[in-house]
């Protein structure tokens, strides 16, 4: 019993870990750009739909809504106003993630003085767990997020492989200057990269913030997550930094069935570890791809 | 040369005057930001309000006030801060807070013969940390000597399971729990540990939920002890959830899952009409608006007891430095404070009454 318990929490998990991990991935893969305020796009919709839904009492569809928008606002001008410029003058990979990062501590710092430091959290019923039979529980919310999860992965791949915008997308992670010579703009394709990345964040952070709560330093944790779901999937590969944000999850879960409850977290890391020595390249990365 | 000794003695002189003329201060290494803030707010509201009674009343005659500096609530940034505090500021006495804050900073206080009181760290071995560490909040081992025979007795309590942080703290309520739970007719059945940097609790809950106990234990403190309970009961953990006085926080109190736990804490009648206690209320509702914390009341204490003693040096016509308040502090021994009379025991702790808790309606209601 415990052990299936135990599996559902761990995939109820690991689905909030894959879609924070994929939209890192959609982002770096198509722009190679180390957004580490990835992490911030995830705590403003994370705080905005609190404000809204529970300050404010807006209908929480709208409040999901106008905080989705937000994060992807936030992102494009990040791409625009920020990453852009330091770019064009050249600026290295290190000062592009330095910038991201400053970005990230003055966003954290901001969300202290608008919300105070505080854990918050939405109050619903949903993330009350149900008995399913045999003593294994879970909730409303559980249930949703892994078909947000799922269905998001579909249309994402759909979108990436059908669509003019995805292919394009794919090209401008191989080849920018293959992408300018078929008459495309990788400057708004990096935006479309950086609009899906931040909204692909939204229904992780709209889930945390019923389901676990919400500091003003969760974003750090969601780039850490990312990160490890990336290098283990594979660096720049969709499906890889979905399946390892699933793998982390369930890693963390599964790890207390027999260890003490302290492994939790150690344990995801320590995969992180073996498949930095035994397969750098990760699951899916034989090479760098969207 | 007698011009040289001349320039000397005016030189001294032009030094001296600022000195004489500079106002008492004391530091404050609190945790301003990081996941312990709000008890940072806590404390720090509560030792403000002192520092503006001992202005208003008089009792120096110079004007006090605090240094505050940022702990973070971590110990590698509270030993920067006290370093500032110590040796730039040169502050007599330092507010501390939080047990492994305390710990990493007592060393220094020591060394340098600066008074260290702690009034929200609660891990047994704050005591006799130095003979500069103060505590005027109860240790830990004391609230689960009251909590654990009151949940035998009134709540019927026969297995009981712990969920602790993986420090000092939580080690130190597993170590009280382990030994206590038999004499009082419980068993423990199960003890569940986690870094206290941890997020997710559902297998947490799973685990206990698996044990089956009469109530749950948590030692664990801040924004992650909301984030435990709140999670933990969307778990399907409807268990008796019990804790220590890191439960007298207002996330914790405006939780609705943390509603109906009992929880232990030092006596606190806000209703007194004892004169400290009763102005301190007073103004604390009328400077912040809402009823203080007996968080509020520790800090409020710690600073206030430290103006007494710098005052009762002022009178004997004696130097204040850290060495000579801390000897101060030791030769009242009994202090008029919030909450009634406190007194300090020869192992920097002292004696108070305790009572036991219960979260309800957004509020505390006691039970014992």
């Amino acid at each position: 019993m415990l052990l299936l318990q135990l599996l559902v929490d761990g995939l109820q998990l690991g689905a909030i870990y894959a879609l924070m991990a994929v939209g890192f991935a959609v982002i770096f893969g198509a722009t190679r750009v180390f957004h580490y305020a990835h992490g911030t796009s995830y705590v403003i919709v994370g705080y905005l739909f609190y404000y809204l839904a529970e300050r404010l009492h807006l209908a929480w569809w709208a409040a999901a809504a106008a905080a989705s928008a937000a994060g992807v606002v936030f992102g494009v001008l990040l791409d625009r106003w920020m990453y852009r410029p330091i770019q064009r003058d050249e600026g290295s990979f290190f000062t592009v993630f330095v910038a991201s990062f400053g970005i990230a501590v003055v966003a954290e710092n901001v969300i202290v003085i608008l919300f105070g430091a505080s854990f918050v959290s939405i109050s619903t019923p949903l993330t009350r767990a149900n008995d399913i039979g045999g003593g294994i529980v879970i909730s409303h919310l559980g249930i949703l997020s892994m078909l947000i999860a799922v269905g998001l992965f579909t249309f994402l791949n759909w979108f990436l492989a059908k669509t003019d915008v995805g292919v394009a997308l794919r090209a401008l992670s191989e080849n920018p200057e293959l992408v300018r010579s078929f008459g495309l703009n990788p400057r708004k394709l990096s935006q479309y990269a950086f609009a899906i990345g931040s909204l692909l964040v939204a229904p992780a952070a709209l889930v945390a913030t019923c389901v676990t709560g919400l500091t003003p330093t969760a974003g750090h944790r969601v780039v850490l997550i990312s990160i490890a779901a990336s290098i283990i999937g594979g660096i720049g590969s969709l499906r890889g930094a979905g399946l390892g944000g699933l793998i982390l999850g369930l890693a963390e879960s599964l790890a207390v069935w027999k260890l003490s409850t302290g492994w939790s977290e150690a344990v995801a890391f320590v995969i992180l570890f073996a498949f930095i020595l035994a397969r750098p390249s990760g699951l899916f990365g034989s090479k760098a791809r969207v | 040369m007698k011009r040289v000794m001349l320039a000397a003695a005016a030189a001294a002189l032009l030094l001296a005057a600022p000195a004489a003329a500079q106002n008492y201060h004391i530091g404050a290494v609190l945790p301003n930001s990081g996941p312990m803030t709000s008890f940072g707010e806590l404390f720090r509201n509560g030792a403000d309000l002192a520092a503006e009674h001992i202005n208003s009343d008089k009792i120096l005659s110079k004007p006090f006030s605090i240094n505050h500096e940022d702990s973070q609530g971590a110990p590698q940034a509270a030993v920067t801060a006290m370093n500032k505090l110590v040796r730039v500021n040169q502050e007599p006495v330092v507010l501390t807070a939080m047990s492994g804050v305390s710990k990493a900073i007592a060393p220094i206080g020591d060394r340098e013969k600066v008074v260290a009181i702690n009034g929200g760290g609660v891990a047994p071995d704050l005591a006799k940390l130095g003979p500069y560490f103060f505590n005027v909040i109860p240790l830990v081992n004391y609230e689960v000597r009251a909590l654990l025979p009151y949940l035998a007795k009134e709540k019927k309590v026969k297995r009981i399971a712990l969920v602790y942080v993986e420090d000092p703290l939580g080690e130190a309520v597993q170590r009280e729990i382990s030994e206590l739970a038999p004499k009082n007719g419980m068993e423990l059945v199960g003890s569940f540990s986690l870094p206290s940097q941890s997020r997710q609790f559902a297998p947490i809950a799973a685990k206990v939920r698996e044990v089956n106990p009469d109530a749950v234990y948590v030692a664990y403190y801040g924004q992650t002890m909301v984030a435990l309970i709140k999670q933990m009961r969307d778990a399907g953990m409807d268990k008796l959830l019990v804790s220590y006085s890191a439960f007298n926080d207002p996330d914790m109190m405006a939780l609705p899952a943390a509603e109906g736990s009992v929880y232990s804490s030092q006596k606190m009648d806000w209703a007194s009409t004892d004169p400290v206690t009763a102005r301190f209320v007073a103004d604390f509702k009328k400077k912040y608006g809402k009823t203080p914390s007996f968080y509020n009341a520790n800090y409020y204490n710690a600073v206030w007891v430290t103006g007494k003693a710098m005052a009762s040096l002022e009178k004997k016509g004696q130097p204040i430095t850290g060495e000579t308040i801390r000897n101060e502090l030791l030769a009242i021994k009994t202090f008029d404070a919030v909450g009634g009379k406190m007194e300090f025991q020869p192992d920097g702790t002292v004696s108070m009454p305790l009572q036991i808790n219960e979260l309800t309606g957004g509020g505390t209601k006691v039970l014992n």
